[in-house]
């Protein structure tokens, strides 16, 4: 395999795996065959290794802690889409919009757009991170669900 | 049905036989069983086993990086080609009468 493919397939793995075997990995790639199957092989295993981390996530993840994943974007966009879809309530509210309607009108539409909007952004946090930080990841995936709750209580509480 | 694939006992059976680097490893099993590792599955398996203890590298030669089994390594390959040596043998048994 030529070098700049080899180059290319090693750095679809995580940054922290290529720290560790980047040099040999890409050595071991030149020696290969460029066939597809090869190819196909270091590109799905590099992608996996996002998901799955062959050594069980990052190679300094017994110092990751709580607040470090909840910086993550994929946790605290989520957050922010919950407390946006809460202020759009509060601000519905003080304008009077908060009678159910038969047109439900912009901030219904909006809140709906922020509530089912956050869904992919759970899942691909819970994807990434469950298995590399297991318990951190699960705190905040209940924060994550506390915020939702809180963003669909008046909804529900109100029969809007 | 066919090639034999567990890519972790694979490498180690491969390593108990002196240390060897990825592509040597990979030539190695595939006359072993007849199964070639990519070199995604290769890396995957030899991450798993130094988490664990089974496996540690040697100097670097170059760019390659040879590994050797550790006695720990060791204890794990026999106790699994242990295993399934009983298997086989049950295995066969059963085949016998048929």
């Amino acid at each position: 395999m030529n070098s700049l493919w080899a180059r290319l397939l090693t750095r679809m793995y995580p940054r922290d795996w290529r720290d560790r075997y980047g040099a040999e990995y890409e050595a071991l790639l030149e020696d290969s065959p460029g066939d597809l199957r090869t190819a196909a092989n270091a590109a799905y295993s590099g992608l996996r290794e996002h998901i799955l981390p062959s050594r069980g996530g990052s190679m300094n993840q017994l110092n990751r802690s709580f607040a470090d994943i909840v910086k993550k974007p994929s946790a605290f966009l989520p957050l922010g889409m919950s407390g946006s879809a809460l202020i759009v309530l509060g601000v519905a509210a003080m304008s009077g919009g908060l009678i159910p309607h038969h047109d439900e009108g912009a901030a219904a539409h909006t809140w709906q757009l922020l509530m089912a909007g956050q869904l992919p952004v759970l899942a691909f946090f819970a994807i990434k991170w469950l298995p590399r930080a297991p318990r951190q990841s699960l705190a905040a995936l209940a924060l994550q669900l506390g915020a939702a709750l809180a963003a669909m209580s008046p909804v529900f509480l109100l029969r809007l | 049905m066919g090639h034999y694939s567990d890519p972790p006992l694979l490498v180690l059976a491969s390593l108990a036989g002196g240390p060897k680097h990825g592509h040597a490893m990979i030539e190695d099993i595939a006359g072993i069983c007849g199964t070639r590792l990519g070199p995604g599955t290769l890396y995957g398996a030899i991450a798993r086993l130094e988490l664990q203890g089974w496996i540690e590298p040697l100097p670097a030669e170059d760019r390659r990086q040879p590994y050797r089994i550790t006695t720990e390594g060791l204890r794990v390959l026999r106790a699994k080609l242990a295993t399934m040596q009983q298997f086989i043998k049950a295995g066969v048994k059963r085949l016998e009468p048929l």
